[in-house]
């Protein structure tokens, strides 16, 4: 390895180091500014007792359960039918879990806003609640990709067929094999997914903003039009748990590792 | 797993229910409303199919919109792609120490999901009016960012270099298996037959990660052309991109032609279709050759 | 004349040795193959004849001069791998003209030499092919051509033919071979195979754990293993548990039958000895020559065909022997009592 590969190798990452590490300490520094002349914490005190940032918290986190819940719900059975029974539709029900990748969320909205307002077949945009559900399955679309990779990548490494030939003949319907065969064996699978389903929702604005929905990320959008620091103290707090979220990702898939090895 | 034989005719209906629920769901939530602005961009307000909404595109601030958005995809893609390859390169080849590799892909992990809003801050905070970069700068060096280097956040420039914290992440996963595919054998055998280190890159290494390298670019293309998000929270609606003006289209028809937001919005599958069909094309043609 | 000489080489990796005092030096022309186990070291000569590492004491001549300080692209080596590492985004002409084009030769130049090296390797008509889309045989024999086009001064082989189909295997083995010796190059050829390095080698070196515990043909390799390892390692060996009688009269004791050995004892009376012959050696025939006889029971006998395969116990000792088939005679029963006839000096004392 010549010098000047090293040096350029160093410069790259040290540049890079920069890059990354400057923003965030600048964020950082910055949401600490918010008593005058001295750092204190008084911005994050201020967002924290903000009853909108309770509101529009809580909105976006109950948002992402439910739509872990329906991704669960949706994907693990599919992913499941399609291996066991239906091997060469596989390439075709992964290009549909591409698509989302390809449309922009800002035009799913509006195709949502224009097909499901109220003079349409299923006038979800009619109610708050309609509206609701709406925004939870649009969540579930965008969180479509990774869910299914996820849970897809983890039906790979157990022996699908044979479990299930295994529980049917000790008399086992569809809903007990998948229920108490499947899904255990997939949970740090669908944790992975879970956990990036989790990030994506608590910092998506396009959809919500669009639907006019009180979720997390329209308030930062409106915090950071009109106040001075606590838009950047949220921002930590966003960053924060984005970080959490690919921790738990990343302890997740090591215990998975482990645990098949024995196997 | 032993091979199922297909199943009689009677039966094959059955299986497809099982797979009847995922379908529905995605038909309603992602093709439907997706087909519907397809469509919708080809018809006039009465429902008659028309391509008057796809010429008017090439009306008014439209065309800049998308040419300013095509330049800051470009923009932060090329960089993201150059950026995100050294180092990616410096980590994989051994330029700085092996240990360097797993934290800069956890790390990597984590930037690439974090756009939108926060990320908007994160800027401002750092090279806003009154950021740390620009205060530092002219307390201590008596540079004045604005003024001395003509560089301003909430530009252009600012939204590229803003972008690039997603792009270069994202760079950095895709190309790190690509680099680590590369075989000890193929840099030996150049070795051998008289190839310089330089040689070996200019004749072997990088046309084998062209198509990699090229697939990604497209693929950052079409990760900025999309963003909304970063746009708005960082430069209000000054900044004239596609995505943004759409957004104004859904939230009030500015443009006084709701089917003209379909055009849009249609304008904008197509750029991102094609860029994500030639990343795909790409990545065939790329593992086809190393098998 | 030596045209690569390896002198008092050693390799350490670290705190491990992984070559041991390595000394050797083979003639222009010659086809020499190292020989052994996975971990003997054998690649890791071959790698620093080549320069890809670089031996951490003594020295590598070839032609008289001292390799040590050449990188590997300066050495004028050609160098044939397992994974055949053909550029996977050129077609086999830009393969094998990959060196002749970083030298800078001219075009005309360049397309004559190819065309010559794919005629040689029999394969001009898949000019335009790309590596993925021929078989592995076909590879290596591109990557043979691409090593050989720059007229290298040695060639290396490490393991080229263990990622082939057995049938492949022969026939390239041959092909290499043949080629080696239409080119008159210098070549080394690394294998673990030692049919492979027996059937096709002027001079074979027996690797073990870093040393090379013989150097010879293929013919003395076989027929006079230097050590244990050696018999054991190359050809079936029969392994006879004996105890020394007199070692003036080199006679030993296989269990109760007295046999005379052809070669010195150094050992004192009473000690064990073991002895080693090949299957080969001893025939149960009528009219068999042989100056020594050793008896036994016939444990099992199975007929391949051309060959019968018979086990026999000799005091203890499990001898197998092979024998041609003969359409005149019954191949022998188990239970029977066979003398297999067999020359003094069939039977050699292993060393430790």
């Amino acid at each position: 390895m010549s010098l000047w590969t090293r040096i350029a190798g160093w410069g790259a990452l040290i540049f890079g180091l920069l890059y990354f590490f400057v923003p965030l300490g600048g964020l950082f520094e910055f949401s600490l500014k918010a008593r005058r002349g001295v750092y204190s914490f008084d911005a994050y005190a201020k967002v924290l007792a903000d009853p909108q940032f309770q509101q529009t918290f809580t909105y976006s986190v109950v948002m992402a359960l439910v739509t872990i819940a329906i991704g669960v719900v949706l994907v693990v059975p599919t992913a499941f039918w399609v291996r066991l029974k239906m091997p060469w539709a596989r390439p075709y029900v992964e290009f549909l879990t591409l698509m989302p990748l390809v449309i922009p969320a800002i035009v799913i909205v509006f195709g949502y806003i224009r097909l499901y307002n109220t003079s349409s077949f299923l006038p979800l945009t009619g109610s708050v609640m309609g509206t609701n559900l709406l925004l939870a399955f649009g969540y579930t679309i965008l969180a479509l990709p990774y869910m299914y990779r996820a849970v897809d990548t983890g039906l790979r490494t157990i022996d699908v067929a044979t479990l299930t030939e295994a529980a049917q003949s000790l008399g086992a319907g569809w809903v007990t094999i998948l229920g108490r065969v499947i899904l255990p064996n997939v949970i740090p699978a669908v944790l992975s997914g879970a956990f990036l389903t989790f990030a994506i929702v608590i910092g998506e604005f396009t959809l919500a903003a669009l639907l006019d929905r009180p979720a997390f990320g329209p308030y930062l959008q409106r915090i950071g039009a009109n106040k001075a620091y606590e838009p950047f103290a949220l921002s930590v707090i966003a960053f924060g748990i984005t970080w959490g979220c690919l921790v738990l990702i990343q302890l997740v898939s090591r215990l998975q590792k482990t645990a098949q090895r024995p196997a | 797993m032993k091979q199922e034989p297909h199943a009689p005719r009677l039966r094959l209906p059955l299986t497809w229910v099982g797979l009847l629920p995922f379908v529905i769901f995605v038909v309603m939530f992602l093709v439907l409303p997706t087909m519907h602005i397809v469509i919708g961009a080809f018809q006039t307000r009465d429902g008659a199919f028309t391509l008057q909404n796809i010429l008017d595109l090439n009306s008014g601030t439209i065309p800049s919109s998308y040419w300013i958005s095509v330049k800051i995809s470009v923009a932060s893609a090329a960089l993201g792609c150059l950026i995100g390859f050294g180092m990616a390169a410096a980590v994989v080849f051994g330029a700085v120490p092996r240990w360097f590799k797993s934290p800069l892909l956890t790390f990597s992990g984590v930037a690439s999901n974090f756009a939108g809003v926060p990320l908007a801050f994160a800027f401002l905070a750092t090279f806003g009016p009154v950021g740390l970069v620009t205060v530092l700068l002219r307390n201590n060096f008596g540079i004045v960012l604005q003024r001395d280097l003509g560089f301003s956040i909430l530009s252009f420039w600012g939204l590229t270099i803003t972008y690039l914290f997603f792009q270069i992440p994202l760079m950095i996963l895709i190309i790190t298996p690509a680099l680590e595919g590369l075989k000890r054998e193929w840099r030996e055998a150049a070795e051998v037959l008289g190839a310089t280190g330089l040689q070996y890159w200019r004749m072997v290494a990088l046309p084998i990660l062209f198509p990699s390298i090229l697939g990604t670019f497209a693929l950052l293309f079409a990760n900025a052309f999309g963003a909304v998000a970063t746009a708005i929270a960082l430069t209000g609606s000054s900044l004239n991109i596609v995505p943004i003006q759409l957004y104004a289209q859904i939230r009030g028809d500015v443009l006084g032609n709701p089917h003209l937001g379909y055009a849009m919005a249609f304008g904008m599958i197509v750029v991102t279709a094609i860029a994500n069909i030639a990343y795909i094309w790409l990545r065939v043609r790329a593992e086809r050759w190393l098998k | 004349m030596a045209f690569l000489t390896l002198t008092n080489i050693e390799k350490s990796f670290g705190a491990v040795k992984v070559v041991h005092d390595f000394d050797m030096s083979i003639d222009k022309g010659e086809f020499v193959s190292f020989l052994g186990p996975s971990g003997c070291g054998k690649t890791t000569i071959l790698r620093m004849v080549a320069g890809f590492e670089t031996p951490s004491g003594g020295t590598i001549t070839i032609d008289g001069k001292d390799q040590s300080r050449l990188k590997p692209n300066q050495r004028n080596i050609g160098m044939v791998f397992q994974a055949y590492a053909l550029f996977p985004n050129m077609n086999v002409f830009d393969n094998v003209a990959f060196g002749l084009k970083v030298a800078g030769k001219p075009r005309d130049e360049i397309q004559v030499r190819v065309t010559e090296m794919l005629k040689l390797i029999h394969l001009e008509h898949l000019a335009d092919r790309y590596p993925y889309q021929m078989s592995g045989g076909q590879q290596q024999r591109v990557a043979l051509a691409r090593a050989l086009a720059p007229k290298p001064q040695v060639l290396l082989l490490d393991e080229p033919l263990s990622a082939l189909d057995a049938k492949i295997r022969v026939s390239l083995r041959e092909e290499i071979r043949h080629i080696q010796r239409q080119l008159g190059i210098t070549t080394i050829f690394v294998t673990h195979d030692q049919e492979e390095a027996l059937s096709i080698s002027d001079r074979v070196v027996v690797m073990n754990a870093g040393r090379a515990d013989q150097i010879g043909t293929p013919f003395e390799i076989y027929n006079r293993p230097a050590t244990r390892f050696v018999a054991s390692f190359v050809g079936t060996l029969n392994l006879i548990e004996a105890k020394v009688v007199d070692a003036q009269k080199s006679t030993v004791a296989i269990g109760d039958q007295m046999i005379v050995l052809g070669e010195k004892i150094d050992l004192a009376a009473g000690s064990a000895v073991q002895l080693a012959m090949r299957p080969e050696a001893g025939s149960i025939l009528p009219g068999a020559t042989g100056n020594t006889t050793l008896t036994g029971q016939v444990v099992s006998s199975h007929f391949l065909g051309s060959v019968i395969r018979t086990r026999m116990d000799v005091a203890g000792n499990t001898v197998s022997f092979d024998m041609f088939n003969d359409p005149n005679m019954a191949p022998p029963a188990i239970g029977d009592t066979v003398a297999l006839k067999i020359d003094s000096a069939d039977l050699i004392i292993l060393q430790a």
